[in-house]
């Protein structure tokens, strides 16, 4: 029995140190003296996992039914998808560096700015490595809506894969006028009780940061570091603003939908009369689906709403960095990025500028098929924001809950 | 020999069963508890700065801890109750009827369906624009959706009890019948009814007490369960308070890297309450025989 016990403690020290692991030695690639083709030539019969977010079925089938094969095809690699986004891809990763793992389960992952502060903040990104994909030629670096992240210099740590506006939506069959100031707002809430709400989600909070913009007088209130003086003052208006009408919201503002899937699912069964998302509302997919009628139209808020790209990103401990390399240059290439914008597909505007793409692509461009519901974000670039930085979501998160959820 | 061997044996295979036991269900437990503790601490963790006690200050003074256990005790205890008396009614009243295979069968259905298809089962029938709202549209009974009465993500849970209930007064049922046969209460009921006992007495002093005596760990084991529950409250649940799940699910995952210690001092605090409820549950009726 001694001895078991003894066997028993030894297995447990075992388990607890396994648990609490040091980092061990990550392998790097030796970018600065490999060309590209000596790079992707290793990269044939490989298996890259893409950890990404999954929520959309447009998006879903453009991933498994356009770029899985096609890569499978062209440089023989094998993508995998996974499903999990901002939490989880940080989870695994805290997970991973824990344990010490060197050789991570996933390669390439779907971001956004407070991700890519999340991991940056973690060491959990490989890179630079934009910069060496031949396709990122195509990309425009100068522009800030692409270079910088939610304030932060992109630094070629990840690649752009697409870039979209924020912007409202409504059934124009029932709401002829729909608010486009806090000032409309109130007024809307309290004739229309029960019919708007905000997401607690990336998508609630970035609509507050819009609010927290307007209250702030210009739309450029929020842009440059984070500054606590600013958050605080600006933050009170915005709370001040919710409490006294979140009586008329959705469920007369006891409760709050946990994501946007849901807020959508609201809109369309008519119980929200007015919702909001990325990708310029992100409604031709709905509408196209059957899910809204095709009287619902997007529209701009009047002090602007926030635009920003959307990224893909290499981990630190990805076992297959070159062949997730080829992916992504694969992605950004303007082939899948034309495929991606075409409103049948996942009518994502293109991260490239036109400008630079070969002229026959150009011609292709300007065939695509244009939205019929959704504002297009040439409609929206006189009420665009930048993404402030990343505290600002990150106190918002927390905020919102305390100074209105528990309120 | 051979009876020299026999108690060897028995000895070897329950010694086997023991660290068997110890180490697929004792030792992973310890060991993520004492990581978790550690996590609560600042020891370990990616971004941990060293031992502090910031994080469970932080928990204790918001106090949104004690009131998910609160909320989660309630709903956990009110489904509970009513699933008890539900079942119980049904079966009695029901008895014969349920030995019929068929019925017996429909009875054991709800059970081979998991949580989280209950739960949008449950939304697709009783939220506002779900199938009785239309129902109640197309009949003109309502004028519009927002006329539906707040059945899920409400602010009494009714959609998560109704959710629980579905789930579990089957498994009581199930579990009445059951105890009933092995108890012979049948007999016993007989017979006190030939002592001269009236109905009522037969019911609360024969067959109600055997029923809730045999069952009752059962029924303190499923408390802790659905107190525990995760996909439920998540799908049906407000945004707070929040059962104790979903709120250790959502600190975890916050944004706010420095503040994930938070998430694991809430799973240590709610660790301790139920490994002392369960303590208290089951040591000092140890020799007792459990259905």
């Amino acid at each position: 029995m001694t001895k078991l016990i003894q066997y028993l403690t030894l297995l447990f020290l075992a388990l607890l140190s396994a648990s609490c692991g040091s980092d061990t030695k990550r392998t790097t690639l030796d970018l600065e003296n490999t060309d590209w083709e000596t790079l992707v030539d290793s990269t044939s019969g490989k298996t890259v996992n893409f950890m990404m977010w999954q929520g959309s079925p447009v998006i879903n089938e453009y991933i498994n039914n356009y770029v899985v094969p096609t890569v499978k095809e062209r440089y023989g690699i094998n993508l995998q998808i996974s499903g999990g986004q901002g939490p989880e891809i940080v989870q695994l990763v805290i997970g991973e560096k824990q344990a010490g793992i060197a050789q991570g389960q996933v390669d390439m992952v779907w971001i956004n700015g407070e991700t890519f502060f999340q991991l940056r903040k973690l060491d959990g990104l490989w890179g630079p490595f934009v910069d060496k994909l031949p396709n990122s030629k195509y990309i425009n670096f100068e522009d800030p809506f692409i270079s910088v992240d939610f304030q932060q210099p992109v630094n070629y740590m990840e690649s752009p894969w697409s870039i979209s506006q924020f912007a409202l939506f409504t059934d124009t069959l029932h709401v002829a006028n729909p608010p486009k100031n806090l000032e409309e707002l109130e007024r809307f809430v309290k004739e229309n009780p029960g019919t708007f709400t905000i997401s607690n989600d990336f998508t609630g909070m970035t609509l507050l940061k819009s609010f927290m913009a307007e209250l702030g007088g210009s739309p450029k209130s929020l842009d440059g570091k984070f500054d606590q003086e600013k958050y605080d003052r600006l933050s009170a208006k915005l709370w001040d603003f919710i409490n006294r009408n979140k009586k008329y919201f959705w469920k007369s503002g006891e409760t709050f939908p946990k994501e946007q899937t849901k807020m959508k699912q609201l809109f369309a069964s008519g119980e929200l009369k007015i919702a909001y998302g990325y990708g310029e509302g992100g409604i031709e997919e709905n509408v196209r689906s059957g899910l809204f009628p095709n009287t619902v139209k997007g529209y701009a808020w009047d002090n602007g709403t926030i635009k920003n790209s959307n990224y893909l990103g290499i981990l630190q401990n990805a076992p297959q960095k070159a062949a997730a390399m080829q992916v992504i240059n694969f992605l950004i290439s303007p082939e899948a990025q034309l495929k991606k914008a075409s409103p049948e597909s996942m009518n994502a505007n293109m991260v490239l500028d036109i400008d630079r793409l070969p002229e026959a692509y150009q011609k292709l461009y300007a065939k695509t098929k244009t939205r019929k519901y959704g504002p297009s974000m040439d409609d929206l670039k006189e009420h665009v924001i930048q993404e402030p930085a990343p505290e600002y979501m990150i106190k918002l998160y927390e905020d919102f809950r305390t100074a209105v959820i528990e309120k | 020999m051979k009876i020299l061997e026999r108690p060897l044996l028995k000895n070897k295979t329950s010694a086997t069963g023991i660290l068997l036991f110890i180490v697929l269900g004792v030792l992973p437990f310890a060991a993520a508890f004492i990581y978790a503790l550690l996590y609560s601490f600042g020891l370990v963790g990616v971004i941990s700065s060293g031992f502090t006690t910031e994080f469970w200050v932080s928990v204790i003074k918001t106090g949104s801890f004690f009131k998910s256990l609160g909320y989660s005790a309630a709903i956990a205890g009110i489904a509970v109750f009513l699933s008890v008396v539900i079942a119980l009614w049904l079966t009695l009243k029901f008895k014969s009827a349920l030995e019929n295979k068929f019925i017996l069968m429909m009875v054991y259905m709800p059970l081979a369906i998991p949580g989280l298809a209950t739960a949008f089962f449950i939304i697709q029938l009783l939220a506002k624009g779900g199938f009785l709202s239309r129902i109640s549209y197309a009949s003109r009974l309502i004028n519009e959706s927002n006329e539906f009465p707040d059945l899920v993500n409400d602010n009494l849970a009714l959609g998560i009890i109704l959710a629980f209930l579905t789930m579990i007064i089957p498994f009581f049922m199930l579990l009445f019948l059951n105890v009933y046969k092995n108890e012979r209460i049948e007999d016993l009921r007989i017979l006190a009814y030939s002592l001269g006992a009236t109905s009522r007495q037969v019911r609360n002093k024969v067959v109600l007490p055997i029923l809730l005596k045999k069952t009752r760990v059962l029924i303190a084991l499923y408390f802790i369960f659905l107190l525990g529950s995760y996909e439920v409250p998540l799908i049906l649940g407000q945004e707070s308070p929040q059962m104790i799940s979903v709120l250790v699910i959502q600190e975890l995952k916050q944004y706010d890297l420095d503040k994930i210690p938070e998430g694991y001092v809430v799973a240590v605090m709610y660790t301790i309450i139920v490994a002392i409820a369960a303590v208290f549950l089951f040591l000092p009726r140890k020799r007792e025989q459990y259905v």
